[in-house]
């Protein structure tokens, strides 16, 4: 009862610092806003893999790519359509969907994505799985940069319509923190520990470990193709690139510096890995002692997550919380 | 701390004198440093001369400048930073298309013009919008005047062509040598067409299906990005290909002699600028640009972004404001602007330059002028 109670006050709080943000910040702290939002549901999506279950996936951008190519390419407006993509068939030259609907078909693809590749990859174990996923990561890319009829390739899509507002961001991470909460505090939450511990003995007292770890991988790429949407439509361009190892490594990094299994450590490693380097960005430019302090803020992330792993090996809030 | 707190003081006091704020954004780190650096420190060399000169509109000049990080992500929040937290008039910057798109659609919505430095796709103004220019050529035209440079003046009567997928810019390019190569040398005149990825270490599959071409092609055209040039001479020539190599302006960059070596001779590429020409303007250029950074320009680039700056200063000064409009009507009138790297004219309706192409040749370790083309 009382937990609730917290919940609902902090969902309001949350809500009151939107519309705040929403009428009264500047577009760069809104942006930033957004950029955080994006970044906790990301990471939070993927502890649900990496930090439950026993699946260390480094696909995650993967998934993101497939939802925010497909809502872009859905919601494109029909003005530069014929220019951008000449050679796809009439059907899809006159086909706008409205912004929701997009966003909700990109995170199926990602998910049916994740169910396909999941039967053979959730096979492997440990480091294999990770490379398995890697691999995901390389064809999607390799994909969208060569299926030029349908992505334009390296050059990317742009003039995306924005979407995307602190509304839209903030809702989702909310029901994606929400959803991953009562998984990891209920039955799901019971049979992941199990498999992550120990899958043979979870599958031993009856545990089927392989729909778990479907379920969970499965559930992750859905979010994260809603965040790709998302993403898709604040950044205004998207191309393959932008969905590859970057991004895939620093979403781990934030799980990883948060504390991988805990809820909240994830929200707090995205916090830190991308408010701090944002934040340093004045210092690069402002010549203190006359030098130029370019690269600065990448330094500090580095340094910041060596020291994170030599002293707090566990991350900044363990697997509590 | 003492010191420190002088410095504090005194960098407060130039920001409160500095009265116009132009947005200075590079790519300073990251891929494309070793163009973007450059062209920084010409657009800050720019700046100073100015200012020393009475500043603008009788204001001084204050740089913004904000690392993109050469990742398109941070690249847009600098932008969005410069619009709404330093409230800049206008920006110059960026050498690539893929991070002027992410960064011009935030500078459109805010009517502020946008200069683009060394981004070279012939569209990128039109799907930015009327806000944006372009400083440099299109690829359309260095891509012509590679073709032409090869075929009359190298003699080639067949070609190879090699191009990064990664990157819009190298795509284009290498589009564009195509179709003027087939004009003048014949539909059949390209023996093989083969691609990459930029950040590619081993290019021994590309080599092996070059050498087994019945016959070799008289040069190799490669559209390539800077970071990868070295590395793929060095293949190239240590696999016994020892054609002349023509390429673009993202050949134009120390990297291609400090990784490349030896391997690096023989190489052609299109480029802004000869920096060894002797006329007043470069030899100006590169003597302050010396004098400042203790070096001379590195590349091309540092002479865009020194044109960058003076482009935007004669615009505000033709504008007699810095209100947003008014500088993009001045801009787009911009019709005779002698730069370094040539001077620069926008034609009724269009924001990309008609300028002629420099040809650059690497002989003994230097780049060498070869030759000037107009397309």
């Amino acid at each position: 009862m009382n937990k609730n109670w917290l919940a609902m006050a902090g969902i309001l709080l949350l809500l009151a610092l939107c519309f705040w943000a929403n009428t009264s910040w500047n577009g760069y702290a809104l942006r930033l806003f957004m950029y955080l939002g994006l970044y906790i549901t990301l990471s939070v999506s993927l502890n649900l893999v990496n930090g439950l279950t026993d699946i260390f996936s480094l696909g995650h951008a993967a998934f993101m790519a497939l939802g925010a190519y497909t809502s872009a390419l859905l919601t494109l407006p029909l003005a530069k359509r014929a220019s951008a993509f000449p050679s796809l068939a009439e059907w899809f030259q006159n086909l706008v969907l409205p912004f929701p609907l997009a966003l909700l078909i990109g995170a199926g693809i990602a998910a049916l994505a994740a169910l396909l590749i999941g039967f053979p990859l959730l096979r492997l174990r440990g480091h294999y799985l990770s490379v398995g996923t890697l691999a995901l990561l390389v064809i999607v890319e390799t994909l969208a940069t060569n299926m030029t009829f349908l992505t334009r390739g390296p050059r990317g899509i742009n003039g995306i319509p924005t979407y995307t507002n602190v509304f839209w961001v903030w809702g989702f991470t909310t029901l994606c923190i929400y959803i991953v909460y009562r998984l990891k505090h209920s039955g799901f939450g019971l049979a992941f520990g199990a498999i992550r511990q120990d899958d043979t003995a979870a599958s031993s007292l009856g545990i089927p470990t392989f729909y778990y770890r479907m379920l969970a991988f499965v559930l992750s790429a859905a979010m994260a193709g809603v965040v790709g949407g998302l993403w898709g439509h604040l950044v205004r361009v998207i191309s393959p690139h932008v969905f590859s190892y970057n991004i895939t490594f620093l979403i781990v990094a934030m799980l990883v510096i948060g504390g991988l299994g805990s809820i909240w450590g994830s929200v707090l490693g995205a916090v830190v890995l991308f408010l701090i380097p944002e934040g340093l960005r004045f210092l690069e430019s402002a010549k203190l002692f006359g030098l130029e302090l370019f690269g600065l803020s990448q330094l500090v992330v580095a340094i910041m997550l060596i020291l994170v792993m030599i002293f707090r090996p566990q991350g900044l809030l363990g697997r509590k919380g | 701390m003492k010191k420190s707190l002088v410095v504090l003081v005194f960098t407060l006091l130039s920001l409160s004198l500095a009265q116009i704020k132009i947005g200075a954004l590079w790519n300073i780190t990251g891929g494309m440093s070793s163009i973007d650096d450059p062209g920084y420190k010409g657009m800050q060399l720019a700046a100073d001369q100015i200012n020393a000169a009475g500043g603008l509109l009788g204001q001084q000049i204050e740089l913004v400048v904000i690392d993109g990080k050469t990742d398109q992500t941070a690249v847009a929040n600098a932008a969005s930073r410069m619009v709404d937290v330093d409230k800049v008039s206008v920006v110059g910057g960026i050498n690539d298309s893929t991070f002027a798109l992410a960064a011009g659609s935030i500078f459109q919505d805010a009517s502020i013009p946008f200069v683009i430095a060394g981004a070279t796709l012939p569209d990128l103004p039109d799907q930015i919008g009327d806000y944006a220019f372009l400083v440099p050529f299109g690829d359309n035209i260095q891509g012509y005047a590679g073709a032409e440079f090869a075929f009359n003046d190298l003699g080639a009567k067949t070609a190879y062509v090699l191009y990064d997928t990664a990157y819009d810019y190298s795509v284009a390019l290498q589009g564009f040598f195509v179709e003027r190569w087939t004009e003048i040398a014949g539909s059949d005149s390209v023996l093989l067409t083969d691609t990459y990825k930029s950040g590619d270490k081993d290019f021994s599959a590309q080599i092996a299906r070059l050498n087994a071409l019945e016959t070799q092609p008289d040069i190799l055209y490669i559209a390539a990005v800077p970071d990868d040039v070295g590395n793929l001479v060095q293949q190239l020539r240590g696999a016994g290909l020892m054609q002349p190599i023509v390429g673009g302006d993202g050949w134009d960059t120390n990297l291609l002699i400090d990784v490349g070596g030896e391997a690096a001779e023989n190489t052609y590429f299109t480029t802004h600028v000869s920096l060894s020409n002797s006329a007043e303007n470069v030899s100006g250029f590169v003597a302050a640009y010396t004098e400042k950074y203790g070096n001379a320009p590195e590349n091309g680039f540092a002479a865009l972004g020194y044109d960058t700056m003076g482009l935007i200063a004669d615009a505000v000064t033709r504008a007699g404001s810095t209100e947003g409009a008014a500088v993009q009507a001045a801009l787009a009138a911009t019709s005779g602007y002698s730069g370094v790297t040539g001077t620069i004219v926008y034609a009724e309706g269009s924001r990309v330059p008609n300028k002629s192409v420099t040809v650059i040749k690497v002989e003994g370790g230097q780049f060498v002028f070869a030759k000037e083309v107009t397309p």
